[in-house]
């Protein structure tokens, strides 16, 4: 892969995240109008990627939601791995080591995060 | 229903005031979410960080498409800003609510003060006769090579990192304001543009142009390391980072559309006089 079409795949890779994400959010945001649900009603439940399917499955907003939310998190994380596999095709053994450093970054902090 | 639809007004005008200014946004949705809404601070950063990714992605997007971003050199510094969002999201959580709020205050002065002398150093150029003014620390950087030059190739990481009509220099230097960056943006909720755009510019050599996009570009992955802290320890309330993010959004792109026919230099001094009530406020919230 050229570099220029790299950048421009990447680019692509982030514009289509950001739209599926606040797309998502947009539909958990019309289902808490739809449902009553206010921004201030608490407790909320923390995210459970095991109730995750379940949400979705009944159509519930937090399914929505935390989906949304989750793809906003991740798609950097996407461009990330975009890039690697950029790098590694166009033989850029430095900028793979260094596209792999930041994923184990985001992976870090995800375990620390999941670690309590 | 009214308070969510008062909290995504909310998020529309942070994300258009962001734009307009060449901000993120995420220095005023936390004081909205906290003195507006009443939102724990750390709610409330959680929020700001999804909003932040949401923003810098859809712009960085445009960026690299235009080749304006420095993706390898966004790719390079993003190592370290992410090494210190982990650490700092996982201070955040440590640190009492108050000790956080008066942190954010001085923050918010800071970046005040920054837009201040920002504007004063633009009035002297313009006083100067100064014709091509593209914004705040506009390219000072002595190292800028001849129109249509590419860097030497001598094989270092700098020279690898730079480029058309520019040299990337004073690598180490970005890299400690990398990890500034990384720890200001998960403990307080912002992109840390703020740090890097100066850094990048004045100190490595990067066009003020292309240190905004690769800025932008970084922030994704910056803030999204901390946001995974927040996301797992119960940091983000879905109700609110939502119906906040889809706003900031909204109000964002509906700004890229408005920012010809504004008069920018009012609604920065708007902004300035905002940026200070509202670090009064928080550090009142911290200190009483």
């Amino acid at each position: 892969m050229r570099a220029a079409g790299l950048e421009r795949t990447v680019g692509l890779v982030l514009g289509i995240g950001a739209m599926v994400s606040v797309g998502l959010l947009g539909i958990g945001v019309i289902g808490m109008g739809a449902a009553q649900v206010g921004p201030l009603d608490r407790p909320f439940l923390p995210f459970d990627l095991g109730r995750l399917p379940a949400d979705l499955a009944g159509l519930k907003p937090t399914g929505f939601l935390w989906l949304g939310l989750l793809a906003v998190i991740l798609t950097p994380s996407i461009r990330v791995i975009a890039s690697l596999l950029g790098f590694a095709a166009a033989g850029e053994r430095r900028m793979v080591a260094v596209a792999a450093i930041v994923l184990a970054a985001i992976c870090l902090s995800a375990a620390f995060g999941a670690g309590g | 229903m009214a308070e969510l639809l008062l909290l995504m007004g909310g998020g529309v005008a942070a994300g258009a005031f962001g734009a307009l200014l060449g901000l993120g946004g995420g220095v005023l949705i936390v004081p909205l979410l906290t003195l507006g809404f009443g939102l724990p601070l750390r709610e409330a950063v959680g929020a700001s960080l999804v909003c932040v990714i949401v923003t810098s992605s859809a712009a960085a997007s445009v960026y690299l498409q235009r080749d304006v971003a420095n993706l390898r050199l966004g790719m390079t510094l993003e190592m370290f800003t992410a090494i210190a969002a982990l650490a700092g999201g996982l201070v955040a959580f440590m640190l009492p609510d108050r000790v956080l709020a008066v942190m954010f205050a001085a923050l918010l002065l800071y970046v005040a003060v920054t837009m201040v002398r920002a504007r004063d150093a633009r009035d002297a150029r313009d006083a100067a006769g100064a014709s091509n003014d593209v914004g705040p620390g506009a390219d000072e950087h002595p190292e800028r090579l001849p129109a249509g030059t590419e860097p030497a190739g001598d094989g270092s990481l700098a020279a690898s990192l730079s480029g058309p009509g520019y040299r990337v220099r004073n690598l180490g230097r970005g890299v400690v304001g990398s990890l500034l960056a990384g720890i200001v943006s998960a403990l307080f909720g912002i992109g840390g543009g703020i740090v890097k755009v100066p850094v990048m510019n004045l100190i490595m050599g990067v066009p003020m142009r292309v240190a905004t996009a690769t800025s932008n570009l970084m922030i994704g992955v910056t803030a999204s390391s901390g946001a995974l802290i927040y996301l797992f320890r119960g940091g983000i309330d879905p109700y609110v980072a939502g119906p906040t993010a889809v706003g900031v959004f909204a109000g964002a792109s509906l700004a890229s559309r408005w920012a010809d026919r504004i008069d920018l230099r009012v609604l920065r001094l708007l902004f300035v006089a905002v940026l200070i009530v509202t670090a009064a406020q928080m550090a009142l919230r911290g200190l009483g």
